[in-house]
Parts: C-alpha cells; structure tokens; sequence
C-alpha cells in the first residue's frame, strides 16, 4: 500500500465513518479539527485529535506524518473551508494525495481547481446511489457487496510494470475470462493521460509499462494475476 | 304493518349487492368526475344536445322527414328523462335514510316514525329538484310535449345543459359564484339605472311627436341598448330633457361595463392559483404509473434529474410552497400538499397500488420522513418505500416505519472513501458506470430458463465477442452471486445477468434473447 498514515480534517458524521472505515488500513491516524465541541468529541470516542487553523502553517503535520505517504480526508463542514483547506495543504504539499467531500457538482469543480486529487460530491453520490437502487437493484446490491463488502469477489486496479508478461501485448491477446477466470473493466493508459477506456471498446489496445488495468474476480485468482504481473512465474 | 314492510324493504335494500352495485355504478357514470367512462357519457350527451338544437335550427325554415323530429322529440327526451330519473334516484339514499330513522327510534325506544323519515327523504329530493341544475334538465325534457309549440323554444335549455357536462363551464359558474354579492349589487344598480332613465325618457319624450318614443317599452329597450353602450341609433331622444338623460345614462353605461369587467377579471385572478391547482391535480390522476417525491431538498432534486432517464413521470409533493414553486420553475410536477397527511392523497385521488412505482422519501429531517412514511404505510402495504436517513440512531425507527430501503449519506462517503483511498483508479471506473456518463454502462438483463441457450450463444457471436462483458449472473430465488458464469451452469428462473457495455449494444442483445429464429 503506498499511504501508511491518513490525516482527516474535522470531526463531524461524514469524518466518522470515514474513520471507521480507513482505521484497519493506516499505521497512524490524525484527526485535525478547527473547534472545541469538535476537539472534545473526537477525544471522547478515542482517537488522537489536534486542533489546526486555516493559516498555511502545517509543521505540526511534517513533523508527524511522513508526507510522501499520508493521505489525507477533507471533511470540514463547510464547502468554502474545505476549499481553502485543500488550497491550503497543496501550496505545501506538492505530492500530497488529497481526498476531498464537497456538497455537489458546482463545489466539486473549486475542489478540483483547488487541487484535490479525489472529490466525493456528496449529494451526486447519494442520488446516484437512489437512483441506481429504484432502477437496477440488483446491480447495486452486486456491486456493494463487491465494493463495500468483506466478500471474495473483489474489484483491483493493477500497474504495469517493466517486466510484467503483459508489457507490449495487445488486449485482445490476453485471456483474462478464460485463463485467469477474471474480468477486466477498464484500462488507464498513460500515453493518454489519466483517461481510462472500458475494456468492451478497446480490444485493440497495446498495453505499454505504467498503464493500470481494472479488474473484477476473486481475491486468489487477482493475486495470481498480480504476482504474474510482478514476474513471479505461476 | 305497512312502516314495517317499509323498513324490511329499506334493509333489503341495503344489503342487496346487485342493487347497490347498480346504484354506485349509475351514481359514477352521472356524478363522479374520477370515475373512467363518464368522459364518454359526458360526450354522448353534449352529442344529443348539438344534435337536438341542429334539428331545431333546421327546422325552422326547412321541412324535416317525421323520423327526425320524431328522434328529437320523443328518442333524445326520452333519454333526458331517463337521466333526470337516474339522477333523482341517485342523489340521496332512501333505504340508509329509513334504516337512520329506524335505528334512531329503537334507541330512544319509540315506535318507528314513517312520516318523519318520509319527510327526510322529500327534502333530500327536493333539495336535488329545485337545484339549477336540475332545473334546466327538466326544462329541457319539455320539449317532449311538442304539441305546444311554445315548449320547442324549451330545446334550447339543452344547450344550458351542457354546463353539466363540460368541465371548464362549470369552473366559469364557480368563479363567478365567488362574486355573487358584487354581481348581485351590478344587477341591481343596473335595474335602477334603466327604471329610472327609461321612466324619465318615456316622461320627456312620449308627448313628443317628432320622437320614435312613444310607449314605455320603448323607453326601455333604449335605456337597455343606450346603457349597454351598444346604441343602435333607431330610437334616438329629440328633446333637451331627454338628451340629458341620454348623457346622464351613457356615462353610467361606461360604469356599469367596467364594474362588470373588474368583477370577472378580478373573480378569474382570485381564482387563477386554484384553477392551476387543479388542472395540475387533474394531470396527477391521468398519470397512469409514476415515482412519487416527498420533500424537495437539494438531494432530491438530484434524485429527480437522474430519475428522469426513467422515463417516468414525477410528482413532487412537499409543504413549503416556496420550494414548490422552485421545483415548478424547474419544469416537475409538484404540488403543495402535506405529504404525511391522509387528506393529501384523499384530496389527490392518489391510487398507490396502480399509479405509484415507488415513493420516494427526501425530506432534510428523519422526523418528516418517518412521519410520512407511516402515512404512506397506512395506505398501502405494497408500494416500495426508499429513504434519505440523516442520522444513523434512527435508522430501527424508519424500518419500524416500513421504510424498505434506506440509504445514509454517511455512510455512504464512509465506504467510498475507504475504496477511493485505496483504489483510485478502480472507484472513477464504477463511478463512470454507473453515472452513465459514458457510452458504456453496467445494466441488469432479467433472464428466464428458455433463452439460457441463446444467452450462451449470443456472448459468442461476432457482435458481441469480446465486446459485452457479463460479470456474473445473480439468482433472486438463492440471492447468490455466480460471477463469470459458464455455460454449463445454464440459466434457471429470476436470474438476472449483471452486463457491462455499450448501451446500444445492451438494447441488441435484449432484443436479439428473445427474438425467434437463427441467431
């Protein structure tokens, strides 16, 4: 796993099941938060919290967390504090991987222009999650469990390395259905830019060093390939 | 004796299902403005009124074949007749009204009183006798007595009836009911003005022999047309006296015109928000299936815009006429009514069972949700509920509540962010799919155990080879996901494939499962 440690700003219901749901994964955790109430609270429940303003004074997180591997959750109230946040922590941190909640679509694009990595518009998320419920359930049952679930059917997204097998072959020459009883969804070439192509379009895709491919199968069969992948012999 | 066999009878009556079926069923065709078929009635009468007045106006300086006349006299007032009775019968309930009056007496044990439940059921009948309405139908039967020749001028209240069967006429009569006292001051100020001018007129002009004025109707048709401001210009004052009366009446003429205007125009916009409302309630009850809205929060307007690729209608029901008419401006259908209230869905007619796809609830507090959701629950057993939960502590209440299917925003961001932290890449890819913002989608195909070997041997036809990915196929009756199905498994009934691909390509393969023949 590339981040060992998270930061997550505020303490509110959305940063506690964001919590809940990331504390198994990082060796280390910070709660940072702008008030008291916030301040009493986190401490209540357990966890490690310190209070931050908005000013672009982030020692306290250098000297906590080891930057290149934190990632970190914007999760404060207000839209406009998470920009400024998020504008904030990018004019420091270059490479910092930042996850940010914005409201909707409009917050969602000053998110993005502020430099977040990854926006969750909230409301977006929810309708489409409504919306996919009314109309096809059972795909949305699928997939939670696939995505959200501790289940074994799983989803995996996979880097080309240099010396992986599949480095300069086209698509339609791999198997992955038939040899690794796995299904590839997409694939992000690098040449293109972080754009990603669905596998049912591009089967005449060369696959180069650096391109991620997506894909669904059981988590032996996404090890198997991963380790192959890697140049281990299977 | 006879009072008892009244009430036997009344009993009887009431418990007979072929005679009550009967009643409701006449009592919906002539009355209930919801009820299917009475549309069709509706127009089969204003069909026999233009017809009846289309011979009358013929007849006039034609001669007609007998069969026409006698279809106009004696076929169409038949029919008449026969709705005036129909309507008679089912304005009141005489058998419940004996029974009340039975039932009443044995309590305060006193004998039965047969004049006194008599005297009910006439004033409930009289009550429906003596209505307008009633009135012009039965003015309208006269001309079956075509022997007096007076009573044919009688075919034209037909044409009044038509105020029964179009809906827009009788909305014009409710409007102007609303200003009755204002109307009622117009008529009588009028009446003044043409007493008291035309009086005048006759005394000033009668003696005159140069003046056409010379009786006192001819003083009030010139007071009518004059006051009117229509001035035909063949009666026409020639002394000093008279002339000022006919100034005097002019300018009052102008009074009366724009007090009438200003009462109907007024009437019409008092009335405007109502007859939206309406006409909007009315084009709730044609819908044939639809998702109803409750509440009108930010999310759900989110929800609806994504709905609307359904195809279905959506009727938004929230109780803060502000954000009602935000939805309005918005092109939805939505309405202010009170959506955890029984009355609302009296009041709209809401059929759950066969108009409701499923009821969405999305109001900013648990509390409104709950709330209507128990409504709702007390209507129907059936419907699908779905509900925004805004705080986890309460998500047992909106499951005691009936709510089917909840889904927490919380927990939602919760779960994402664990995948988004970890799988960047992999979450934008399901987010794409399921967005559709993409050409290529993931959608359900419901399967059934007689196309399992065409479904096998579609995936490997050149169209579709490598192009339609099927990620597994889920059975309903097992709840057990079988991902990357083979062949030998075959489909068996309430599978649903789970099929990523171009959108067109998903409509194809739909098509071609179930078409016959060669592949």
């Amino acid at each position: 796993m590339k981040h060992r440690c998270a930061a997550i700003f505020g303490y509110n219901e959305y940063s506690k099941q964001i919590v809940e749901q990331v504390k198994g994964s990082y060796h280390n955790i910070g709660i940072f938060v702008i008030n008291d109430a916030e301040f009493l609270e986190a401490q209540n429940d357990g966890y490690s919290v310190e209070k931050f303003d908005l000013s672009d004074n982030w020692e306290d997180i250098e000297m906590r967390f080891d930057v290149n591997s934190l990632i970190v959750f914007c999760a404060l109230n207000d839209d406009a504090e998470n920009v400024f946040l998020t504008l904030s922590l990018r004019a420091t941190f270059e490479k910092l991987f930042i996850i940010t909640l914005a409201q909707d679509n409009e917050s969602m694009m000053k998110m993005k222009s502020a430099g977040a990595d990854k926006v969750m518009p909230i409301l977006q998320i929810a309708a489409n999650v409504i919306a996919d419920i009314l109309g096809k359930p059972i795909m949305t049952q699928v997939l939670h469990d696939v995505l959200y679930e501790d289940s074994d059917l799983t989803i995996m997204e996979m880097e080309i390395g240099e010396n992986s097998p599949i480095n300069g072959q086209y698509l339609h020459d791999i198997h992955f259905k038939r040899d690794f009883d796995l299904i590839l969804l997409a694939i992000v070439d690098q040449e293109q830019g972080t754009t990603f192509s669905f596998a049912s379009k591009g089967q005449n895709h060369h696959i180069d060093e650096g391109d991620i491919l997506v894909l669904m199968g059981y988590k032996d069969k996404l090890q198997r390939l991963k380790e192959w992948n890697a140049g281990v012999s299977v | 004796m006879f009072a008892r066999w009244v009430v036997d009878t009344a009993f009887f009556l009431h418990t007979c299902h072929p005679y009550q079926r009967t009643k409701i069923f006449f009592y919906n065709l002539l009355e209930n403005q919801h009820y299917r078929y009475k549309k069709y009635f509706d127009l089969f009468m204003i069909g026999l009124i233009f017809l009846s007045v289309y011979i009358l106006v013929s007849s006039v300086k034609h001669e007609l074949p007998y069969s026409w006349l006698v279809f106009n006299n004696y076929v169409i007032s038949l029919l008449f007749v026969l709705e005036y009775t129909l309507r008679f019968w089912v304005y009141s309930n005489n058998s419940k009204t004996i029974i009340e009056q039975y039932e009443r007496d044995l309590f305060l044990h006193r004998p039965f009183s047969f004049l006194e439940a008599m005297k009910s059921i006439f004033k409930q009948k009289m009550e429906y006798v003596l209505s307008p309405t009633a009135i012009i139908d039965l003015l309208a039967i006269m001309p079956f007595f075509h022997e007096f020749r007076l009573l044919r001028i009688f075919i034209l209240f037909r044409v009044l009836k038509l105020f029964r069967y179009a809906k827009s006429l009788r909305r014009l009569i409710s409007i102007l009911a609303s200003k009755k006292f204002e109307i009622f001051t117009l008529i009588v100020f009028t009446l003044i003005m043409i007493t008291v001018s035309s009086v005048l007129i006759y005394m000033m002009e009668a003696n005159n022999p140069d003046s056409r004025i010379n009786t006192l109707f001819d003083a009030v048709y010139w007071a009518v047309v004059t006051i009117f401001t229509v001035g035909y210009g063949d009666f026409v004052p020639v002394t000093h006296g008279g002339r000022i009366v006919a100034m005097m009446i002019i300018v009052s003429g102008i009074a009366v015109i724009s007090f009438a205007t200003s009462i109907v125009v007024s009437a019409f916009t008092e009335k405007l928000d109502e007859i939206k409302e309406e006409k909007l309630i009315d084009s709730v009850n044609a819908l044939k299936r639809m998702y109803l809205v409750c509440g009108f929060s930010p999310l759900a307007h989110e929800v609806i815009r994504k709905l609307h690729k359904r195809h279905l209608p959506i009727l938004v029901l929230e109780k803060d006429p502000q954000k009602v008419a935000l939805a309005r401006r918005e092109g939805l259908l939505a309405l202010a009514y009170d959506s955890a209230s029984l009355h609302t869905y009296s009041l709209l007619k809401i059929n759950f069972e066969h108009q409701v796809e499923a009821v969405i609830l999305l109001h900013e507090s648990d509390v409104a949700n709950i709330y209507a959701g128990l409504t709702i629950r007390e209507l129907t057993k059936i419907i699908p509920l779905y509900s925004v939960l805004h705080h986890l502590g309460n998500r047992k209440k909106f499951s005691l509540a009936g709510i089917n299917h909840i889904v927490n925003t919380h927990e939602l961001v919760g779960s994402m962010s664990r995948i988004i932290a970890h799988q960047p890449v992999a979450f934008e890819v399901i987010h794409a799919l399921r967005s559709e913002q993409t050409s290529t989608i993931i959608d359900e195909i419901i399967l059934d155990s007689t196309v399992s070997d065409r479904f096998y041997k579609l995936l490997n036809d050149p169209l579709f080879y490598q192009r339609f990915s099927v990620l597994g196929i889920f059975s309903t009756s097992t709840q057990l996901f079988h991902f990357n199905p083979n062949p030998e498994r075959g489909i068996q009934p309430g599978d649903v494939a789970i099929v990523i691909a171009n959108r067109n390509l998903i409509e194809e393969f739909r098509a071609k499962l179930h078409r016959r023949g060669k592949i």
